[in-house]
C-alpha cells in the first residue's frame, strides 16, 4: 500500500453519491504493460498497452447496484447506472461497507525497479531459448514474455482510502518434438524472482523427454501430481466447494462438514494473503475489508469456507477478505489471494509410480460430485528415485473429493501456479485407463 | 495520410459497446448492472513483425496525432526479428441479420422479471439449488488500414444460462441449459429450460458410473460438435500449423477419416460464431477443414495464408481491445444419410453420448479430451441404463477415421472458445454420429 493521493472525481463521486445511496465504493485500475510473442525461435510481435477502468457499487436498503467503465470521465454516467441496477436488487441484509483501518504501507507484490520496456521481453525470451537450448531435439513452436505494472485505488464513504500498486512478469514456452509436446510458464511480481532458463530447459526437456512413449495397461497406479496438475484440479472442482456462497445456496459438497476430516491428516490447505514473494499477496481485499490468514483445511479437517461482505451478511457470517475482481470490470466475488498447499514434505520419487506433469479437460469435471476423468500430459513412470520411461497417454479419473483423502505425501518444492503455491502432491491407487 | 517508410502496413480496430448481466440466485436478484468500453487495437507491420498498441479508453485522432501512435507502434515493431508477409484476400462486408426482438425495446426490469421465471421453473422435489444468468452485449465495430480499406457495423449477442442442482442422501449432480443468440431478444417462454436443467439434475441422481474403456460410442449433436471443435477444428488453425503445433500440419491431401466425414468451419453461417467481415477486414466464407474424409482446408489469417497456404482467409477474430488470431467460428460435422435406427443398430454394444461440459485438445499432440453431461449404456442396439460423468479421449488422427456414420439431422450449439487468453462467441453442431472404438473415461469399476 501506498499513501493516498486525493482524486477529484472520487471525492465529488461520493458528495454526490452519499445524497442518493446509503453507501457507496469506487474501484480503480490503471496500468501498463508490454508483452513479446515467440514464433518458433523468433520474435514475432511486440504489444504495449494501456489500460483503465473503475467500478463503483452503490448499497441502498440492502439493494445492491454496479456499474463499470474504462473511462474515468463517465463515472457520473457509471454511478447512475450503478444506481438504477440496484433499484431491480432484491433488498437482502447488510451491515455496511467496512470502515478505513491502519494498513503497512509497503506494496507486497510490487517490484519498484521494474519498468515496462518492449528490452525486458526480448531479454526474456531469448533466456528460455538459452534454457531450451539443452535439448536441440525440442523445436520451440510459440513462447510469450509480459511485464506489466498496475495500480489500484479504493475507496467508500466510511472513508477508506486505499491505494496500491503491483507488478507482473511472466514467461512461457512451448516445444515440440516429433508429436510429442512440452509446456511450462513461471511468473512473479519481480524479474529476479522468475527463471527463463529453466522455463525453457524444462519445455523442451518434456517434449523430448516425452517421445516414443509406451501404452500401459487400465488399473490402479499411485500418482505423484506435479503442482500444475494438481493446481488444475484444485481450482476446478475443490476450491469451488469453499465458496461461501455456494455452501450457502446448496451448491458445495463440503457444507455442513466443518469439523469434520475430509482430507489426509497430512494435507492443510489456507489462504495466505500476506506471504513473501507471492503475487496474490495485498493488505486489503476487493472490498476494502483488511486480509488475514484464512485455514480451510488444518491437518485434514475443514475448518472454514470463504466470504465475501454480501454472502457473509446473508449466511450471518463474517467476511473473511476473501472478495477479488476478475479485472476491473468485474464485481466483488468469493476466491482467495495465493492459495496454499502445505504439510510435511516428503522425497516423492523413492517408490515407484506414474509422475503427471499436467492434465487436458480439468475444467470439464463435474464440480458438484468431484468426478472428473481427464487426460494426462508428459507422464512418465517413476523408478530409482527419477523420471524413466514416458507414457504415451492414458486418462486419470475418480472423485477428487475422495482423492484428498487418499494423499499420501508431499514433495519438497513448492512453486507458484497461478493464484496456487504448491508441491508436488502423491496419491495413492487412483484409476488409470489406458489406451 | 502520411506513411513511415519502415511501416509496411497498419490496422486500427475500435470496439466500443455495453454490457449487461443479470444474475439471479434462489430466487433473489443477485446483481444487475451495465458496463461501458471503449477499446482499440493499433497494429503495425514493420520490417520485422509486428508492433500493437492496446488502448483502453480511445478517441479517434487524425492527422499528425495518428502518425504518433504509428510511429509508437512502429517503435515497438523494431522489437521483432521475423519474416512475415501478409496474403491477399477478398474484402467484403455482410449485412448482420436483422433482429426478431431488440433487446434495447426491452427494460432490464423486465428482462429480470422474465429471467426469474426461468429460474422458478427449474424449481422441482429433489432440487436444492437454482441459479440463472443473463448476458447482452452490443458491440459497435470499427475498421481501418493502411490499404484505405474501411468498415464499421454493430452487433448485438444476447442469451441465458439456466442451472439446477439437485441432492438426495449425499449424492449432489447439476443440469446446465444455456441459449445465446445474434437474433435478438431470446428470453420471453424459455420456462422450458428451466424445467429441463432440473430434470437433467434429478434423473443424474439415479445414474450409475461409467466403466472406461475402449467401446463403440453414438454422440449427440452437441456432444458431436464440441468433438469437431476440440478434435479438429484447433488443429487447423493456421498459426498452429505456422508454428509446428500441429499434427495437421503438411498432411493437406491426406485421408485421416471415413470417406463419409466432412468437417467445415463457417463464419458466414448466422449462428452465434457469426462474424460480418473478420477482424483483418477480410470477407468470411465457407472452409471445408475435411471434405470427404481428407484434410483438405486450414483456417488462415493474412499472415498464415501468406506463410503456409492451403486454405481460407477469413478467420481472424478478437475480442475488443485484443491482437487478432486464428479462431474457429461456426464449427459442424456435415450432415450423411444414416437413420437414427442404422446407427444404433450398426453400434449395437457400447455408449451415447449427450450434451457437453467443455472439452480441451493438444494440438501438437494431436490430443484431446471433452465431457459429456449424461449418457446411456447401448445393449443390443438399445440405450438401457443411464450413466454420469463419460469423458472421451483420443488422438485426432486415429479417432477420425472411427467416425462411420453421420445421422441426417445437424443442430447447433453456441457457446464461448477460449484460445491465447481470449474468449469468443462460437458454435459447434453435428448430426448424430457413430464413433467406434472410442477411449471412454468414467470412474466405474466392475
Amino acid at each position: 500500500m501506498r499513501w493516498w493521493v486525493a482524486v477529484a472525481w472520487i471525492e465529488e463521486l461520493f458528495l454526490k453519491g452519499e445524497k442518493r445511496v446509503d453507501e457507496l465504493e469506487v474501484y480503480c485500475f490503471s496500468g501498463t504493460s508490454v508483452s513479446a510473442d515467440l514464433k518458433q525461435r523468433r520474435v514475432s510481435i511486440c504489444s504495449s498497452s494501456v489500460e483503465s477502468g473503475l467500478c463503483i457499487r452503490t448499497i441502498d436498503k440492502g439493494k445492491i447496484g454496479s456499474s463499470s467503465t474504462n473511462d474515468p470521465q463517465q463515472w457520473q454516467a457509471c454511478l447512475d447506472a450503478a444506481i438504477a441496477g440496484g433499484r431491480l436488487a432484491t433488498p437482502q441484509e447488510w451491515r455496511g461497507l467496512p470502515d478505513p483501518v491502519a494498513l503497512p504501507k509497503e506494496d507486497l507484490a510490487y517490484d519498484p525497479s521494474l519498468t515496462v520496456e518492449p528490452a525486458m521481453a526480448q531479454e526474456l525470451l531469448h533466456g528460455m531459448l538459452d534454457g531450451a537450448a539443452a535439448h536441440p531435439e525440442a523445436s520451440i513452436t510459440s513462447g510469450g514474455a509480459g511485464i506489466s505494472l498496475g495500480e489500484i485505488t479504493f475507496a467508500n464513504s466510511h472513508g477508506i482510502r486505499y491505494a496500491s500498486r503491483q507488478s507482473e512478469v511472466s514467461v512461457s514456452l512451448e516445444a515440440i518434438s516429433g508429436q510429442s509436446t512440452g509446456y511450462e510458464f513461471d511468473h512473479a511480481f519481480s524479474r529476479a524472482l522468475v527463471n527463463p532458463e529453466k522455463v525453457g530447459e524444462q519445455a523442451a526437456f518434456l517434449a523430448s523427454r516425452s517421445a516414443g512413449g509406451q501404452d500401459i495397461p487400465t488399473g490402479e497406479y499411485d500418482i505423484i501430481f506435479s503442482p500444475m496438475a494438481y493446481a488444475d484440479l484444485l481450482s476446478a472442482i475443490f476450491v469451488p466447494a469453499l465458496s461461501g456462497r455456494n455452501v450457502l445456496q446448496g451448491r458445495s459438497k463440503l457444507a455442513g462438514r466443518l469439523g469434520e476430516t475430509i482430507a489426509a491428516p497430512l494435507l492443510s490447505l489456507y489462504d495466505d494473503p500476506h506471504r513473501k514473494g507471492a503475487d496474490g499477496s495485498t493488505w486489503f481485499d476487493a472490498e476494502g475489508t483488511p486480509t488475514t490468514r484464512l485455514d480451510f483445511v488444518r491437518a485434514g479437517v475443514l475448518t472454514a469456507f470463504a466470504y465475501d461482505l454480501k454472502t457473509a451478511y446473508r449466511a450471518g457470517k463474517i467476511s473473511t477478505g476473501s472478495a477479488i475482481r476478475g479485472g476491473f470490470a468485474g464485481l466483488p466475488a468469493i476466491g482467495h489471494h495465493n492459495f496454499v498447499v502445505d504439510g510435511k514434505r516428503d522425497e516423492l520419487f523413492d517408490e515407484p509410480a506414474i509422475y503427471v506433469h499436467s492434465v487436458v479437460g480439468a475444467h470439464t469435471a463435474n464440480p458438484m460430485s468431484g468426478d472428473f476423468s481427464v487426460e494426462m500430459s508428459n507422464p512418465f513412470r517413476v523408478k530409482d528415485g527419477a523420471l524413466a520411461e514416458p507414457i504415451r497417454g492414458a486418462m486419470i479419473s475418480g472423485n477428487f473429493f475422495d482423492l484428498q483423502r487418499q494423499v499420501t505425501a508431499l514433495g519438497k518444492e513448492s512453486r507458484s501456479v497461478g493464484s496456487y503455491i504448491l508441491p508436488p502432491v502423491k496419491v495413492n491407487n487412483v484409476r488409470v485407463i489406458g489406451k | 495520410m502520411t506513411e513511415t517508410p519502415g511501416i509496411r502496413y497498419y490496422d486500427l480496430r475500435q470496439v466500443s459497446g455495453q454490457s449487461t448481466h443479470i444474475d439471479v440466485d434462489m430466487g433473489v436478484i443477485e446483481s444487475a448492472g451495465t458496463t461501458f468500453y471503449n477499446k482499440a487495437v493499433i497494429r503495425v507491420l514493420g520490417p520485422r513483425g509486428w508492433g500493437i498498441l492496446q488502448i483502453d479508453n480511445y478517441t479517434p485522432v487524425s492527422g499528425k496525432k495518428f502518425d504518433e501512435l504509428l510511429a509508437s507502434a512502429e517503435k515497438l515493431a523494431l522489437a521483432a526479428e521475423d519474416t512475415i508477409s501478409l496474403g491477399d484476400a477478398p474484402r467484403t462486408i455482410r449485412a448482420v441479420p436483422p433482429v426478431k426482438e431488440d433487446c434495447r425495446d426491452v427494460s432490464i426490469g423486465e428482462k429480470a422479471e422474465l429471467l426469474l421465471a426461468v429460474e422458478k421453473a427449474a424449481d422441482r422435489p429433489l432440487v436444492t439449488s437454482r441459479r440463472a444468468n443473463y448476458l447482452e452485449r452490443i458491440e459497435n465495430v470499427r475498421f481501418m488500414d493502411s490499404s484505405g480499406s474501411e468498415y464499421s457495423y454493430e452487433i448485438c449477442r444476447s442469451g441465458f444460462s439456466v442451472m439446477a442442482v439437485a441432492s438426495r442422501n449425499g449424492t449432489v449432480q447439476m443440469g446446465y441449459e444455456p441459449d445465446h443468440t445474434i437474433h435478438g431478444f431470446n428470453l420471453r417462454h424459455r420456462e422450458d429450460m428451466g424445467r429441463k436443467a432440473a430434470d437433467m439434475a434429478v434423473s443424474l441422481l439415479d445414474a450409475g458410473l461409467a466403466k472406461g474403456g475402449k467401446m463403440h460410442a453414438i454422440l449427440d449433436p452437441e456432444l458431436a460438435g464440441v468433438f469437431a471443435h476440440e478434435a479438429v477444428g484447433h488443429a487447423s488453425e493456421g498459426d498452429l500449423i505456422e508454428e509446428g503445433n500441429s499434427v495437421l500440419k503438411g498432411r493437406t491431401g491426406e485421408k485421416i477419416g471415413d470417406a463419409s466425414l466432412t468437417i467445415v468451419d463457417d463464419p458466414s453461417l448466422h449462428e452465434f460464431g457469426f462474424e460480418p467481415v473478420d477482424a483483418e477486414g477480410i470477407a468470411v466464407a465457407r472452409t471445408e477443414i475435411i471434405r470427404s474424409g481428407k484434410v483438405n482446408s486450414f483456417l488462415h489469417n493474412r499472415q498464415t495464408l501468406a506463410a503456409i497456404g492451403n486454405g481460407v482467409a477469413g478467420h481472424a477474430r478478437s475480442m475488443p481491445g485484443e491482437p487478432p488470431l486464428v479462431r474457429m467460428s461456426n464449427t459442424f460435422i456435415e450432415t450423411g444419410n444414416a437413420t437414427d435406427e442404422e446407427i444404433f443398430a450398426e453400434c449395437k454394444n457400447g455408449i451415447f453420448l449427450a450434451g457437453s461440459r467443455g472439452g480441451q485438445v493438444d494440438p501438437g499432440r494431436g490430443v484431446f479430451q471433452f465431457n459429456a453431461e449424461y449418457g446411456y449404456l447401448i445393449e443390443n442396439g438399445e440405450k438401457t441404463r443411464m450413466v454420469r460423468d463419460v469423458s472421451l479421449s483420443g488422438e485426432i488422427l486415429k479417432t477420425l477415421h472411427g467416425i462411420v456414420l453421420c445421422g441426417k439431422k445437424r443442430v447447433m450449439h453456441s457457446g464461448y472458445c477460449g484460445k491465447g487468453g481470449q474468449s469468443v462467441p462460437v458454435s459447434d453442431g453435428a448430426p448424430l454420429v457413430l464413433l467406434r472404438d472410442a477411449v471412454v473415461g468414467g470412474s466405474g469399476v466392475d
